[in-house]
């Protein structure tokens, strides 16, 4: 085909270029020549003579439409990026172990979270080869139950987080889109906003129950407003845009633009406060364990809302899951700042 | 006036002898400039060698890319801090500028060597007024103190144009229009008096009339103050207006430099021959521009050779090899290409280029060419009754488009031309249902389109008009592989049997535009300006439309690339019987492309005629203005023409009212009974 015989052209005769070695058989060898002005001795011009030199080359247009780059993908810059980034791959590491660990303390230990019980004996015991992280005031092992108390942590924080973004991504994209929506929701999110969550919580969690199911619904029923807020100031920058308009003659329906052309491009946002909630969750959740408006037996929060009374005779009470709840917070806020810097395509090739 | 007067070339032969007994004022020698992003070294100058003398106006023309801002931003020291000069010199007043410190850069920057550059907003402060931000500058470099700095100051204001400067030095920018704000900021570089006043772009934000006033200014502040001026600009009409040298910069080097009327009539870069050929002005209606393919190279490559040989027809083997010398072709005119050289095969210059020297004179409709609307069996597709367009309401309210009313017929392009907030994008929104109207209606083949339709007709309407728009950049979803951007509209409606008919949809699409099939499976930021235009079209062409608005398609794109656009929108005319709105504020380029052009001046259209006939008769004084306004790209002409400046106050509609009439046999205007009157006389003593 044309095209190959085009591109051969070119590729052959800067193969010389490596091959320094001059064939005086096949090239001008008369230097002394009268050049035109500024004419340097070139370094590579051999093994085509003098005569095709200045021959005029092949042309074809397809060649010069060919562009430089190579085949890109998103997700793989997006990978690439984020591992470019040392801590929060290490931390990210450390988590995932963690998590996994969650599981497995319970089966290396002797003691399974089910069966203990209260032991007026042994209360208050520190770290020791039998009980490794001591015991509660119970008389409980609490190497178990913080290792237990960090599953469901996580679990829930996760739960919350989810739900949170899911449904602040999607109003927020409408509210940001549809115009006349925008009022009804700015109202909407005055009228949440401007009475403190906690109010509404103790609401709940006296009217309708403790339970962390409850609480879990309502912690997301009230956490959507600041995603959803903030994802409706961003569609405003992307609203109007010419690939927009260009959608609208296309006759593209509503729900294909907001995700297909408006969403991708908030992604790095959304990871960001998706990561941020989670660890955001955890210090919520401890905040209504320590009002006492979740009744939950074991979690993150409520554990440091026991150790309150005793930490100061008993510091194992609240080291352990004070540093497990830290380690959670790092993690995700270098692993969601690596990654949302990582999903903005300003940032890749 | 006189053919002898128009080609004069004394002026030039006059400035080349007074170069040529003269030291150069400001010399760069193999300046070399890199950038490193990324980890990634780019390249920008490519050991460019330029030579600047005083007194004179040396424009740097290349495309965006070509390295021309950052060039002269290295003569006064303001490359941004990932760059750095790697190799040459640059000699100023003894000193080489290269190695300057920055404690040295204060003595020279602005002092003695000065910049303008494109946007006036930003290079004013807007907490401060105009008249402090001018006096700082004249305390600074002048050494004058309070009242006088002000009379220096108020000088200087009325210097650049600015009325009534005692009541304007108190005003903030924000109280300036675009023309005013670029006066200003000359006003503070011309403030320091330097010596040397480098121009990047400055007009390229502003509306035609506004620049050709810019320009005017320019010119006259040279000869008044003294000053060497380096202008930089994209536009070879601009260009032609005022320039004493030219120097063509491609790839980060300066591959053609020598007089202006050596550039324009004598060039000898098969680049300079490119970018000649493919202006629109140069151009024979109904026949394809001699466009340039591809893109300019990529500079993160190393370039071997000549950099322009992979899109140049002309190329010879030597030119993938080696990178040319310098070959002289008068004492002021130098070039850089191997055709120059004795060995080279003879060439000769494309005939646009003479085109270029020959005087065009304006003969009104050409009885010969076809144009849809001169047929007895006239099809109208598209009829616009009373249109009004609003923003805003109540006391905010803003009529953007009042009262327009035209046809366009099957099978022409119907252009629409304005300034900046005329309402012409306007008017192309409100055609294909992005704006809302609030007065009058469209119809599409009879049938009323605006407002409330049946979702049935809704489908019908958006399979028979599309839109193409005017930033390639802003214009495609990033986030979306130009499969999914081609294929939206088929999706939408699902308008395609399986996904491999989809496929093969998409594939004749981008085939038709002239993109390779392989592009499908890529994302829009690979791709060069001109080629994601190139996509825009082919996602309006998938829908099988018949009508396009085509809003300024070419006003963001590069030179040489507008018109491989041109070309494709006039192909795609020819060969699918598409009819196009076409809005552009370029008049030269509509003249080339439209069967007939409406002239919109605050949303309002003051005259309509085939495109021939209103360059032949322009009648409305607005028209005049525009079109003398509008950059010829043959300097001799362009030096000698006159400006018209319209003044809108010149109407006196107080008692007789305007109307919208046809003035001769499809000529129409705005205007009461008077003017037309004296416009019927107009044209009676021209014919």
């Amino acid at each position: 085909m044309a095209k190959n015989e085009r591109k051969k052209t070119p590729q052959e005769m800067q193969e010389p270029v490596v091959d320094l070695t001059i064939d005086y058989g096949t090239v001008d060898t008369e230097p002394e020549k009268e050049r035109p002005m500024g004419r340097e001795y070139p370094q590579s011009r051999n093994r085509m003579p003098e005569s095709q030199l200045f021959e005029f080359a092949a042309y074809h247009s397809q060649d010069a439409e060919r562009i430089g780059y190579s085949n890109y993908s998103y997700w793989k810059s997006v990978w690439q990026n984020f591992l470019k980034k040392k801590p929060a791959v290490i931390m990210l590491c450390v988590f995932i172990l963690l998590f996994i660990f969650t599981y497995v303390a319970e089966w290396i230990s002797p003691y399974k979270i089910a069966e203990l019980q209260q032991d007026n004996q042994q209360i208050f015991l520190t770290p020791s080869s039998e009980h490794w992280f001591g015991t509660t005031q119970a008389g409980k092992d609490y190497w178990v139950i913080t290792w237990y108390a960090t599953r469901v942590s996580i679990g829930l924080a996760a739960l919350v987080a989810v739900g949170q973004i899911v449904a602040g991504t999607v109003i927020g994209l409408v509210w940001g889109y549809v115009r006349k929506l925008d009022g009804f929701f700015t109202e909407l999110y005055n009228l949440i906003d401007n009475i403190p969550t906690i109010i509404y919580m103790t609401l709940i969690a006296l009217m309708v129950g403790q339970s962390v199911g409850i609480m879990a619904a309502a912690m997301i029923g009230f956490g959507w407003l600041g995603t959803a807020r903030n994802v409706r100031n961003l569609v405003f920058m992307y609203r109007d845009r010419e690939y927009n308009l260009a959608s609208r003659c296309l006759g593209t329906g509503l729900w294909r633009t907001l995700f297909r052309n408006i969403f991708p491009y908030l992604i790095s946002v959304i990871i960001l406060r998706l990561t941020l909630a989670i660890p955001g969750t955890i210090a919520y959740e401890t905040t209504l364990s320590y009002l006492g408006l979740i009744s939950e037996e074991y979690s993150l929060g409520i554990l440091l809302k026991n150790s309150r009374d005793y930490f100061l005779r008993f510091p194992h009470m609240l080291v352990f899951p004070a540093v497990i709840v830290s380690i959670i917070t790092i993690t995700f806020y270098l692993v969601g700042n690596a990654f949302s810097d990582a999903c903005d395509p300003r940032n890749h090739v | 006036m006189s053919e002898n007067k128009l080609f004069d070339k004394s002026v030039y032969d006059a400035r080349a002898r007074q170069i040529l007994s003269q030291v150069p004022l400001l010399s760069a020698r193999d300046v070399e400039v890199t950038f490193s992003l990324r980890g990634n070294k780019l390249t920008a100058i490519r050991r460019a060698s330029l030579d600047l003398y005083e007194g004179e106006t040396l424009a740097i023309v290349g495309e965006s890319g070509s390295g021309k801002s950052v060039f002269t931003k290295c003569f006064v020291g303001m490359l941004d801090k990932n760059g750095s000069i790697t190799h040459g010199t640059i000699t100023y007043d003894g000193m080489d500028l290269t190695q300057l410190k920055e404690n040295d850069w204060l003595k020279i920057r602005g002092r003695k060597i000065a910049m303008v550059t494109q946007d006036p907003m930003t290079s004013l402060n807007p907490l401060k007024s105009i008249g402090k931000q001018i006096q700082e500058a004249v305390e600074l470099h002048q050494g004058l103190r309070g009242a006088e700095a002000k009379k220096e100051t108020i000088r200087i204001l009325r210097a650049v144009g600015i009325p009534e400067p005692e009541r304007r030095y108190k005003q903030y920018p924000h109280e300036f229009s675009g023309g005013m704000r670029q006066r200003v900021v000359i006003a503070i570089a011309v403030a320091c008096k330097p010596k040397i006043l480098i121009c990047d772009e400055p007009t390229t934000a502003l509306d035609v009339t506004i620049q050709a006033q810019i320009l005017d200014l320019i010119r006259r502040l040279q000869k008044e103050e003294g000053m060497t001026i380096i202008y930089i600009t994209h536009d070879l009409g601009v260009v032609a207006n005022v320039a004493d040298r030219v120097a063509v910069m491609y790839a980060g080097q300066v591959i053609e430099v020598g007089m202006a009327n050596e550039i324009f009539f004598d060039p000898w870069h098969p680049y300079t021959w490119a970018l000649l050929s493919a202006l629109p002005q140069l151009g024979v209606k109904g026949e394809a521009l001699p466009a340039i393919d591809g893109t300019p190279p990529n500079l993160f490559n190393q370039i071997k050779g000549d950099a322009f040989a992979p899109r140049n027809k002309m190329a010879l083997n030597i030119d993938f090899m080696e990178e040319p010398p310098t070959y002289e072709v008068t004492a002021t005119h130098q070039v850089k290409t191997w055709l120059r050289d004795p060995r080279a095969p003879k060439v000769e210059q494309p005939k646009a280029i003479a085109r270029l020297s020959e005087p065009k004179v304006d003969k009104g409709t050409d009885p010969d060419t076809y144009h849809p609307h001169l047929d007895p069996n006239r099809e109208t597709l598209i009829e616009v009754k009373n249109l009004q367009v609003t923003f805003g309401r109540g006391r905010k309210k803003f009529v953007a488009v009042d009262d327009v009313n035209f046809e366009i017929y099957k099978g022409e392009t119907f252009s629409l031309v304005g300034e900046s907030g005329s309402g012409k994008t306007t008017i192309g929104r409100a055609i294909v249902r992005i704006n809302p109207i609030t007065k009058g209606e469209v119809l599409l083949h009879g049938q009323r389109i605006s407002g409330k339709i049946s979702k049935e007709q809704d489908l019908k309407v958006i399979r028979s008009m599309q839109m193409i728009f005017q930033d390639p950049m802003a214009s495609l979803n990033e986030r979306a592989k130009v499969d999914y951007i081609v294929s939206e509209g088929l999706i939408n409606h699902h308008l395609y049997k399986d996904d491999h008919d989809r496929q093969n949809l998409v594939q004749a699409a981008l085939n038709e535009v002239g993109l390779l099939p392989e592009f499908s499976s890529r994302f829009p930021h690979e791709f060069s300006g001109g080629q994601r235009q190139r996509i825009g079209i082919a996602r309006s062409l998938i829908m099988q439309p018949e009508f396009i608005v085509a809003d300024e398609p070419i006003s963001a794109l590069d030179v040489s690339i507008r018109a491989q656009v041109l070309n494709l929108l006039n192909d795609l005319k020819k060969s699918r019987g598409l009819t196009y709105l076409f809005i552009a504020h370029d008049l030269s380029v509509v003249r080339f492309i439209s069967d007939r052009i409406a002239v919109i001046h605050k949303g309002r259209i003051v005259e309509l005629a085939e495109s021939e006939e209103l360059f032949y008769h322009p009648l409305h004084p607005y028209t005049k203005a525009l079109l003398s306004a509008v950059p010829n790209p043959n300097p001799y002409v362009e030096r000698n023409k006159k400006l018209l400046v319209y003044d809108p106050t010149q109407h006196d509609y107080s008692k007789d009212k305007p109307s919208w009439t046809e003035i001769i046999p499809g000529h129409f205007i705005w205007g009461n009974e008077r003017e037309r009157d004296g416009y019927l006389e107009e044209i009676a003593k021209k014919l």
